[in-house]
């Protein structure tokens, strides 16, 4: 089937190219690293006020830097893409007789991919620490699906940017600009309940807050079913629509 | 013998007022290599965009190898093999690695993909490179990796753009002969270009494009048989640019009536003054222009070039055009001439 294959070359290919950057692999590793063992100092007397779910700031974290590594990760990728661009190689492959959506899952599934890898890194490093996930391998399957919805969303709206813009600049600056309001302004870093009001209002408007309030419980009490229903639905329509847009960006990039 | 492309009124407009392309109606024959010459914006790159399907027409259409290109796209792409201005390539990628991405995005079958990727990595040059990073290789190298990945297909039609633009001499030439041999091959091949003896050289036909639009067509020699006589090229002392133009055009306006002058084009530096016998012309032409005070720095005696049939066509040299050129690769890297 030439769409499987098409995808799976593709897949292969982002692939090669993560593992052949020792730059990406050392980012992967140590990025987790440097975010556990700075944060659990900084923030460390919150679990000290009161109403704090968990006792421990890293048992509170670990799922939410989970969350914020793929905003990162979708970051990445949609740089990723813009090389290809900038050095003609997506306008070459576009003239084959590639299937265009495998291009696309191809992409869907290297931020899978990555994504589960640095799942693996952030869980290893937390549980090396002290930490514990409370539902088990089960919840490291929740995980792993709502955090993979949240990131194609964005590596989708990222790759769309970069499909139409075709410049590294208008990329960075976007980049820059929702990052730290994307992570802040969900509970990633501290419960909703210490933001004021308006945060917690911007917060229902942000995917990253649903991946969080749906993983958060899985280390901390069990499943919240409620809040991983709604997040698989709002991350499923986030991801769809990420897709829908760039596959349009895709068949408008040749104009 | 057979069509393998026709365009019927293929038009593009881009941002619903700038036609690049304009009406054009073309035929090339299989088996030909045809040349589409044109200054910067002329509308070459679009043409071929448009034709190798990365850019759907605002109006008119397309028949490749029988197919229409509107709705046959995907079977027009397994036909054609495509090497664009910029030499794309995959860094993080063994020259080997790169070919076999796409063969395997044309669906050549893994012993095939080893098959062609020896045959045009041998056929390029490259074979000792083959396993090592393309971050490594040199620009020309690049290049030829990126012409090598145009013909793992073994395209019926294969679409250059210009293909030796930023080549050292050496690898021009390489690229010609392998032009020809491909030509052999029944290959056809449409390309474009911005060296005049490029086109001389290669192309059995070529057309000149300005403003969209077919302003000339046919072989090298018929095009230059149309400039019939000889051609007396005059350079002018460099001057400010306002003054140098306005010392063309007083000399222009000076040769213009004289009665063994058949016409007179202005150049980057001068004058072309084609006349019907080149050695009798030169004095009388010494004479006007000395005698109204305008110095003559060089003077050359030609025949007709196809940069003359360029020039009366268009109006400008292709030198002009080259010097664009190199500078765009010298510095920025050129984006696809719109």
């Amino acid at each position: 089937m030439p769409f499987i294959r098409d995808t799976w070359t593709s897949l292969l290919r982002l692939l090669r190219t993560f593992t052949r950057s020792p730059f990406y692999a050392f980012i992967y590793l140590v990025q987790p690293l440097i975010w556990l063992l700075l944060f659990t100092q900084i923030f460390k007397s919150l679990t000290a006020l009161p109403n704090f779910p968990t006792s421990s700031y890293l048992q509170f974290f670990a799922p939410g830097l989970i969350v914020t590594l793929a905003v990162f990760n979708s970051n990445f990728t949609g740089f990723a893409l813009l090389n290809d661009i900038n050095f003609g190689v997506l306008e070459k492959v576009l003239i084959t007789p590639v299937n265009r959506y495998s291009l696309i899952l191809g992409t869907v599934l290297y931020v899978a991919v990555t994504g589960v890898l640095q799942i693996a890194v952030v869980l290893i490093i937390s549980f090396a620490l002290g930490a514990t996930l409370v539902t088990g391998v089960g919840g490291i399957l929740v995980t792993i699906v709502i955090v993979s919805l949240l990131g194609i969303g964005l590596t989708s709206l990222l790759g769309a940017l970069a499909l139409r813009a075709k410049r590294v600049e208008p990329l960075i600056f976007v980049s820059n600009l929702i990052t730290l309001p994307l992570i802040f302004l969900s509970s990633a870093l501290i419960p909703a309940y210490l933001t004021p009001d308006w945060v917690q209002t911007a917060m229902k408007f942000n995917p990253v807050n649903y991946a969080v309030l749906a993983v958060r419980p899985l280390f901390l009490t069990g499943y919240d079913w409620n809040a991983i229903g709604v997040g698989l639905i709002v991350l499923g329509a986030w991801a769809v629509a990420g897709i829908v847009i760039a596959e349009f960006a895709f068949r408008r990039f040749g104009d | 013998m057979k069509n393998i492309i026709e365009t019927f009124n293929l038009t593009k407009v881009y941002k619903g007022k700038i036609r690049a392309v304009d009406n054009l109606s073309i035929a090339i024959k299989e088996g030909e290599i045809f040349g589409l010459l044109g200054p910067n914006g002329a509308g070459k790159t679009t043409t071929i965009r448009m034709l190798v399907t990365l850019t759907k027409p605002t109006s008119g259409r397309a028949v490749i190898d029988g197919l229409d290109l509107a709705k046959d796209a995907r079977k027009v792409r397994e036909i054609i093999g495509y090497s664009s201005q910029e030499a794309g390539v995959d860094e993080n990628a063994t020259g080997r690695e790169y070919l076999g991405l796409f063969g395997s995005y044309y669906h050549l079958d893994a012993q095939t993909i080893k098959r062609r990727s020896d045959e045009v990595l041998e056929l390029m040059e490259l074979s000792d490179a083959a396993d090592r990073l393309i971050g490594t290789y040199s620009g020309g190298m690049r290049k030829r990796l990126e012409i090598a990945t145009a013909l793992i297909n073994q395209p019926k039609l294969l679409v250059f753009d210009e293909p030796t633009l930023g080549l050292d001499v050496q690898t021009r030439l390489r690229v010609w002969d392998y032009i020809r041999q491909l030509k052999k091959e029944d290959t056809t091949i449409l390309m474009t270009t911005h060296y005049l003896e490029e086109t001389d050289k290669l192309c059995d036909r070529l057309a000149i494009i300005d403003h969209g639009q077919i302003v000339a067509l046919g072989t090298p020699d018929e095009l230059k048989g149309e400039i019939r006589g000889d051609v007396v090229a005059l350079t002018l002392p460099l001057q400010e640019p306002d003054q140098q133009a306005k010392t063309i055009e007083q000399a222009k306006q000076l040769l213009t009536p004289q009665s063994f002058v058949k016409d007179v084009r202005a150049t980057s530096d001068g004058l072309n003054v084609y006349v019907d016998e080149g050695s009798s012309a030169v004095p009388p032409i010494l004479h006007t222009l000395e005698g109204a005070g305008v110095t003559v720095e060089g003077i050359t005696l030609t025949r007709p070039s196809l940069d003359d049939v360029f020039i009366k066509y268009t109006g400008r040299t292709l030198r002009e055009e080259k010097g664009t050129a190199r500078g765009a690769l010298g510095g920025v890297k050129p984006r696809g001439g719109r």
